[in-house]
């Protein structure tokens, strides 16, 4: 008997009982191990390691179970009121633009008629008008900046 | 595949789906249920992984709570407890990176890491003291072995993974997952002969 004959035996005695180990090699494996010593004092040692290692009753304990599912719900909740921060910052964003559309051509036209009624140039009421689009919204990043954004947690993190 | 095997694989597929759905909702109640079905597993396989008992704990949280963002990334076609163990393990390795950049072979024995205490099940203290004693041995062997063999030997013969969940959960071929269960129980056979149970 070669030494590949036994590794391979030992191979099998390892993988016993594992989808896929055919009965002709559980077959091969008991004709070998009734004729071979070493082979069956090593099944027989290897059996006993995995039911040692079977037999080790490691268990959580009640209050990390507790503790995990505290903190998921929490977790959740956290997520939950993000998803509806940002629908709201989304519902938002479209409301400001659908009435950008329609009122931008409007406020061109009031200070096109401003600008000829104080009898300035046009690029002077051009530019009141540009300060009047741009000024909400640089007033509106400059509070965003300063007070954190609505997307960060109390941490400061970002979710996504 | 006869009915019976049918009944049950289809019985299976229904349940995960199940569960894929419930995460794709973030349904608290179903992770609550979830952590009660698999806490003794997850936890055990942490500490065999981690060979920490307290980092175990804190990994068992964070496990948890990437299940819960990460949810709609489980397809429910495969075992719950196949991608709740490769969650599990990746976050372990970053844990791992994070904490010294060896890594992967960090996840190898640490000398100073806390002693594996078994479960408290009220036996009496002679019973309790041959139980740390026992748990205390085999938890010895196997952070003495690399961590690889100590993975898919934990997986294989404790957590009762098929070998290619473990391939799945480890990112290994089949072939090596079979090696290092052969050398894995050749390191352990010498260190737990005549371990009682």
């Amino acid at each position: 008997m070669t030494s590949d004959i036994h590794e391979r035996a030992r191979q099998l005695i390892v993988l016993r009982g594992a989808e896929g180990f055919a009965d002709a090699q559980e077959t091969w494996l008991q004709a070998h191990l009734q004729d071979c010593d070493p082979c069956r004092e090593y099944a027989e040692a290897t059996t006993q390691v995995i039911r040692s290692l079977r037999s080790v009753p490691m268990a959580a304990t009640p209050s990390l179970v507790r503790r995990t599912q505290t903190r998921v719900r929490q977790h959740a909740q956290l997520l939950r009121q993000h998803r509806e921060r940002l629908w709201m910052v989304g519902v938002a964003c479209a409301g400001i633009g659908f009435s950008a559309a329609v009122t931008l051509p409007l406020m061109w036209k009031v200070f096109s008629w401003l600008g000829a009624w104080a009898g300035v140039s046009s690029p002077v009421w051009e530019t009141g008008f540009g300060v009047f689009v741009i000024a909400p919204a640089l007033l509106v990043s400059v509070l965003l900046l300063t007070r954190g954004t609505h997307l960060t947690d109390e941490a400061g993190r970002w979710h996504h | 595949m006869n009915a019976a095997a049918c009944y049950f694989v289809n019985g299976m597929e229904s349940e995960t789906s199940a569960i894929a759905r419930g995460l794709r909702r973030r349904d608290p109640d179903l992770l609550d249920r979830l952590i009660e079905q698999y806490q003794h597993r997850l936890l055990r396989y942490l500490i065999y992984l981690s060979g920490n008992r307290d980092l175990a704990e804190d990994l068992f949280q964070e496990t948890w709570i990437r299940v819960l963002e990460r949810g709609s990334q489980y397809d429910g076609k495969h075992e719950f407890s196949t991608w709740l163990f490769a969650v599990a393990r990746n976050l372990t390795i970053d844990q791992m990176r994070r904490k010294s950049p060896l890594s992967l072979d960090g996840l190898n024995s640490d000398e100073d890491s806390a002693p594996l205490d078994p479960m408290d099940s009220r036996p009496s203290a002679l019973e309790v003291v041959a139980q740390h004693e026992h748990a205390d041995r085999i938890g010895a062997a196997l952070v003495s072995i690399p961590a690889e063999y100590r993975e898919a030997v934990v997986l294989r013969f404790q957590e009762g993974l098929a070998l290619d969940e473990i391939a799945t959960v480890t990112g290994a071929p089949l072939g090596t997952v079979k090696s290092r269960l052969y050398r894995g129980l050749n390191l352990l056979t010498p260190l737990l002969k005549g371990a009682q149970e």
